[in-house]
Order: structure tokens, then C-alpha cells, then sequence
């Protein structure tokens, strides 16, 4: 097979094991993130593919050849990272064309071949500056050219866009599919944000202390994350996880958590089982008042991107956090609030797992 | 009136080497009030911050808190309790002893406890109040700060990058009960971020800085409805607003040669280029006079992002549902004249702001 294949990657610093066995194939063209929490082993792995974590055991193929062997230099990799790391006394351009005259390509190809990628990532005016007289942004795509230009076979991208300001960071998002699909290269992409996986992942892959918690599209780790702790991963604001003791009912279970009564298509076998109540802030409404709706104390409004969050407490002391759209409802009053049953989660208290769907047959609810 | 700042500048070194970090800076804050200065690192927010703590002189200009003078006097006199990173806690104390410090001479020992423990529930520290700064995170850490300032009384809170390091996952619930907090005891407070979100989150009002020269002093609601200039405009808003080079053409402008959007009354002198913005959230598409081809379509979970190819240049639209285009394909697109905005080509300044003149 082309592309990545790594397997069993195992790495530990003295006593403690920062990835326990870490399975993943990326095909060429494709962009897999690498999602996770600080300290959950991202960085650890990108090295370990790279070569550069001689403590790491496990196997690394690109292309169909076992490489775990080989050092850095052999791998056929492109490498670029959040601080740019690129050697001062050089130029831009010098800069980029150093992995090809590490290679001892002919000049004039170099030449050639700088000036292309270049201009891809629109910095051809800036390539004769040193780093210092550049922008961050132009420091980053010269940090990604280097990466490019030796036409590598993996790319690995730690984190590239994390000090770049906002407005750059949208433009590099809108940008970096395309040139990373054209590059035909297996991406593998390291970012803390999941908004920035969502974009730019046509998979992700959550880690999370040292093992892959869910591979699969962004939406269905969006949609359906494989365990409470992945939900609360994705989405801004979060998830709101509720404690809840989940009754059978003809269409599925009945779950009931600070005033919120949802019937959730979901296995029968969680009845009576100690569970978690997921609740996207999103699939939340002011609603009128009724049996199901939730009744709720408004406590502040913190406007987000065209969106209200609103925090609200319930009667028990519950904290909610609703993001709507529409107007605010005032600090002190009382709403109601539906919630979104064909949205909601559930989630196994004891192990975080999430449990799945009972897909109802037409009729059977009464 | 309660924070103002009159005709303030800082300036560092003199003669030929001198630095403004802060030019001419205006503006006056009402009691109750949240006000954040916001901006890129070097806009002049911190050394503002830094003047009105009293770390820094003024150069030029006067500060006065609840009436009184305070440029001059030393940062114990201001009345004014801060947060800020390197105004560090102190390393033999407790976060409880650390909480308390400003308290204690004052208040009855139970009613400091009582607010220590209070403020600390609230920040989600009060299981760390025996602990000692030395043990916490960095997120823990800035907590246990912000805990600190907020435990006093002061004419004006201080506020620099108070959430900065939180984990996303607390930092919904703990903006949410801060403002509420701010609010209920009706305090005053100037917060410091280079965050978009974190201003518009919590700010009554945005002091929006660059360069050292405050841009503009408005509502979040007016610096994305009516920016003053081309800076605001893109600075504010995620994703930032979109902007096209337009000329004037007949009773409308000219987009990318071929399409052209009439403007009733749109009074520009013929030939002049000016700025064309238009916010992601306001483009509509499948409907309008502009078509485009789809680059892109990102949904992320709450909201879509599509990204159209039109006139050599990249537009976003954002939409709260998903939207059922793939990439290569055209679509039709367009926006209400009361969604765009002009600003001069030449300065940046605004021009105009939908469909009638501001």
C-alpha cells in the first residue's frame, strides 16, 4: 500500500509510557489530524515517524518499505512546526532550498523548484529576507515550503498555524487543503484546535494519554464520539455532560437531568445504569413551557461569533451552557429550554463510553 | 463617570530613538462597566494597562479613577486590584492566605474565609486552597490570581489575559459566572486580551487598539455593524470580513469585471476605488446576482464554512446549517444592500454602511 502505515508505535520517558501502541494509515493525497490534548503524545509521535525518537519501538512504512530502520534524513519526510524553526542566517530562499541541496540536486533545479513552491505560498517577493525581516505569516509559509518543496512522500505538520494571528490562520485554513491535496502527499496534521481539525482533516484521529480514542470523519467524531471525553473535545462551547439514570420506554430510553425529559433512540441495555447526558449547547432552544422543557435560571450572556452562550442554572444547581441564536434573554430571568433528542448523547458513566443507537421500528412507540 | 483617560500618550526614550507606545488615547468608562482593550501584541494595550496600574508614567495626559487624580500617585493608592501575568502570587503562601491577603486587616477572620471560599468555588479552585502556587498549573495558577484581585474591593479591576490559559472546556461556564459576578456587585473592570472572543464574551464596550492609537470605542454589536475603518472591520469578526477592491459603475460598483451590484444613491465620485466588505455571516447563497465556484465546504459542527472562487479572489460564507454544495461546483451567491460596507481605498476610513448613508 502507498501512503503511511505505522503500527504498535510505543514510546515511554523513564517510567512513563507517552504513546502505548499506536496504530494509523494515511493514503497519499490524504490529511489525517492528530487531535488531542496538551501532553497526550502528538508531538511524540510526529517524532517517532520522523526518526528522531530513538527510544520509540514500533514500525514505520511509507510506500510499502519498512523505513522504522532508516534514520531522519532517509525517510523521504517534510517537516514543519509551530516555532517556523528556521535557521536565522539563511534567507527565505536558502532556507527552502536546503532539504534539496542537503540532497545534492543540481543548482539550477533548486533554483527552479524554490521558486515555484514560492510562489504557491505567495512569498516569492520575500525570498531573498532573512527570517528575522519577516511576518509571522511569511515565516510560516516559508516554514511550509521547506516542508513541500523536496516533493516529500509524508508530511508531517506540528501544529503549524498556532502563532499566526486570526486573520492569517483563516486564510492558511482556506488555503492548506488544496495545496496539501495537490501535493499528493500522506499529511499527517498536529492541532490543539478542533475547529482548525474539522476544516482541515478529511479524518481524525483523537489521542488521548498515549492511544487512539476514535479514528473517523470529523463529522461523526462531531456527531457520534466514541466516548464522553471525545465529546467534550469538540465543540465550543462544550458539550454539557449531565448525570442521569436512564428508564426503558417503548422508543428507546428516558432520561431526565435538571428538568430536561428526553426519550433518546438508545440501547435498552442502559436502563437503570448510572450515565451521562450529553447536551450540545447548540441543539438547545428557548422553547414554551411544557412537560419535556427544562426550566431555567439565566445567569450571563457571553456573546460568541453571531452566536449567544448563555450560562443557566437549574433548580438543583446545574449549570447549562446554551449557544442560541436570536435574542438574549436578560441575566435573572427564567426560560424554558428544549433540548434536541435526535442530538443528544449518552454516555456510560463508569466508562465513558458512549451507548448506541436502537433504531426504532415505524410504529412501535405508542 | 468612572475610568478616564484624557488625551493619554506614552512615550519611551527621547530624541531621535523615541517610541509612542501609546498616542493620544481617549476615552471614559461608566460605573458598572466592562470594558476590554483589545489588540496584537504591541498595539499599546499593555503599556494603557500598565499606566493605569501605575507601573509605567504617563508621558503625556491625565488619568482619573471615581473622580480623583491617579496618574501620579503610587499603584498601593489607585484603588485598583489587578490580575495580571508577572504580578505573580506569593510563593510561601497558600491560594487561600493568597486570596485573603488584601482582606485580612479589615474584615473579621470568618468573613474573610466565607469570601475566599466564595470566589474560589466560583474560579473552580476551591479544592487547591490549601495548596501552594509552587503545586498549581499555569491555568490554576491564573485562577488563583484572578480569585485574588477579585476578593477586594477596588474602584477598578485590572484584568490582563485573566482566562487565557484556561482549558477550553471550563472557559464557557467560568466567562459566564465572572460577568455575572462583575455584574451583580457592580464593579468596574478593564480587560486586557488579544482574543477576539474573550472581548466580545464578556466587554460592555471594545476599545479596539493598533499601532498604538486607539481605533475605536464601541459595543460589540457596533464594531461589527459599523466599523470605523477597514482595520476594525477585518480585525473584528471570525472569520474576518470579506473585502473587494470595487469601482464605482453607473448607480452601483463593479465586482471583478464582469458583475455589477446597483447601489441606490450610493454617492461616489466615478473611477474612485474603494473597499467593498461583506461579513461571512451575511452572504447568502443558491440565491443573488454573483456566481462563484465552491472551493471548500467545512462543517464544524455548529456551523458551515464555504468557500467560494470568485473575481481571482477567495470568499467565505458562514452558515448555522449545514449547506448541501460540493467543491467544483458553481453556485449563485449575492448579499442585501444592508449588509455591505465601504471604506476609501486611499485611508481605510469608512464610507458608508449598507444600504443608506450612516
Amino acid at each position: 500500500m502507498t501512503g503511511l502505515e505505522i503500527s504498535a508505535i510505543h514510546a515511554r520517558f523513564g517510567r512513563h509510557e507517552v504513546l502505548r501502541g499506536v496504530d494509523l494509515a494515511v493514503a497519499p493525497g490524504e490529511t489525517l489530524v492528530l487531535f488531542g490534548p496538551s501532553g497526550a503524545g502528538k508531538t511524540v509521535l510526529l517524532r517517532a515517524i520522523a526518526g528522531l525518537e530513538p527510544g520509540a519501538l514500533g514500525q514505520v512504512v511509507i510506500d510499502g518499505q519498512d523505513v522504522s530502520a532508516r534514520g531522519p534524513e532517509a525517510r523521504n519526510i517534510g517537516m514543519a512546526f509551530q516555532n517556523f524553526a528556521l535557521y536565522p542566517h539563511m534567507s527565505a530562499r536558502d532556507n527552502i532550498a536546503s532539504p534539496l541541496v542537503a540532497r545534492g540536486l543540481p543548482a539550477d533545479e533548486i533554483a527552479t523548484r524554490v521558486v515555484e513552491i514560492a510562489q504557491l505560498l505567495r512569498i516569492g517577493h520575500v525570498l531573498s529576507h532573512p527570517p528575522r525581516a519577516l511576518s509571522n505569516g511569511q515565516k510560516q509559509r516559508t516554514a511550509l515550503a521547506r516542508a513541500l518543496v523536496g516533493r516529500p512522500r509524508v508530511l508531517l505538520l506540528d501544529d503549524p498555524l498556532r502563532n499566526v494571528d486570526a486573520k492569517l490562520r483563516y486564510e492558511m485554513r482556506l488555503e492548506l487543503p488544496r495545496l496539501l491535496r495537490e501535493s499528493q502527499a500522506a499529511t499527517l496534521y498536529v492541532t490543539q484546535d478542533y475547529r482548525e481539525a474539522m476544516a482541515l482533516g478529511d479524518r481524525v484521529a483523537v489521542l488521548r494519554a498515549g492511544r487512539i480514542e476514535q479514528c473517523d470523519a470529523s463529522e461523526t467524531v462531531y456527531d457520534w464520539p466514541a466516548t464522553a471525553a471525545v465529546a467534550r473535545l469538540f465543540g465550543d462551547p462544550p458539550v454539557n455532560l449531565l448525570a442521569c439514570r436512564p428508564v426503558a420506554d417503548p422508543a428507546g430510553l428516558r432520561a431526565e437531568a435538571a428538568g430536561f425529559r428526553l426519550v433518546l433512540d438508545a440501547s435498552a441495555e442502559a436502563a437503570g445504569k448510572a450515565c451521562l447526558l450529553g447536551l450540545r449547547p447548540e441543539t438547545l432552544s428557548l422553547a414554551a413551557a411544557g412537560p419535556d422543557a427544562a426550566r431555567l435560571e439565566v445567569i450571563a450572556t457571553t456573546p460568541l461569533h453571531e452566536r449567544l452562550v448563555v450560562l443557566l442554572r437549574a433548580g438543583d444547581g446545574t449549570e447549562i451552557v446554551a449557544s442560541l441564536l436570536g435574542a438574549a434573554p436578560a441575566p435573572g430571568a427564567h426560560v424554558h429550554v428544549a433540548a434536541d433528542a435526535a442530538a443528544a448523547l449518552l454516555f456510560d458513566a463508569a466508562s465513558g463510553a458512549r451507548i448506541p443507537a436502537r433504531r426504532v421500528m415505524a410504529g412501535i412507540a405508542a | 463617570m468612572s475610568l478616564v483617560l484624557d488625551h493619554v500618550s506614552k512615550v519611551y526614550g527621547r530624541g531621535a530613538i523615541a517610541v509612542r507606545a501609546v498616542q493620544d488615547m481617549s476615552l471614559a468608562m461608566e460605573a458598572g462597566e466592562i470594558v476590554a482593550l483589545l489588540g496584537s501584541s504591541g498595539c499599546g494595550k499593555t503599556s494603557t494597562l500598565r499606566m493605569i496600574a501605575g507601573f509605567e508614567s504617563v508621558t503625556e495626559g491625565a488619568i482619573t479613577l471615581a473622580g480623583r487624580r491617579i496618574d501620579a500617585l503610587e499603584p498601593a493608592g489607585r484603588g485598583v486590584a489587578m490580575a495580571f501575568e508577572g504580578y505573580a502570587l506569593y510563593p510561601p503562601l497558600t491560594v487561600a492566605e493568597n486570596i485573603g491577603f488584601g482582606l485580612a486587616r479589615r474584615k473579621g477572620r470568618g468573613e474573610v474565609d466565607r469570601r475566599v471560599r466564595a470566589i474560589a468555588e466560583l474560579l473552580d479552585i476551591g479544592d487547591l486552597l490549601e495548596r501552594r502556587p509552587s503545586r498549581l498549573s499555569g491555568g490554576q495558577q491564573q485562577r488563583a490570581s484572578l480569585a485574588r484581585a477579585l476578593a477586594r474591593e477596588a474602584d477598578l479591576y485590572l484584568l490582563d489575559e485573566p482566562m487565557g490559559q484556561l482549558e477550553p472546556q471550563l472557559r464557557a461556564i467560568l466567562r459566564g459566572r465572572v460577568k455575572a459576578l462583575i455584574k451583580e456587585r457592580h464593579l468596574t473592570a478593564v480587560l486586557v486580551t488579544h482574543d477576539q472572543t474573550e472581548a466580545n464574551a464578556m466587554a460592555d464596550r471594545i476599545a479596539v487598539m493598533e499601532g498604538g492609537v486607539l481605533q475605536q470605542f464601541a459595543s460589540p454589536d457596533a464594531l461589527r455593524d459599523h466599523p470605523e475603518n477597514l482595520f476594525v472591520a477585518t480585525f473584528i469578526g471570525e472569520p474576518p470580513m470579506n473585502v473587494l477592491t470595487v469601482e464605482r459603475c453607473g448607480d452601483g460598483v463593479a465586482l471583478g469585471g464582469a458583475a455589477a451590484v446597483a447601489f441606490a444613491g450610493l454617492a461616489l465620485p466615478p473611477g474612485q476605488r474603494v473597499v467593498l466588505g461583506i461579513r461571512p455571516h451575511r452572504l447568502r447563497l443558491g440565491e443573488g446576482a454573483l456566481a462563484g465556484t465552491i472551493v471548500s465546504n467545512q462543517w464544524l459542527g455548529d456551523q458551515a464554512h464555504v468557500v467560494i472562487a470568485f473575481a481571482d479572489q477567495l470568499l467565505v460564507a458562514v452558515s448555522h446549517h449545514k449547506v448541501a454544495v460540493r467543491v467544483e461546483e458553481k453556485i449563485a451567491f449575492g448579499f442585501a444592500p444592508e449588509d455591505a460596507h465601504f471604506f476609501d481605498a486611499a485611508t481605510g476610513a469608512a464610507l458608508r454602511h449598507g444600504g443608506l448613508g450612516r
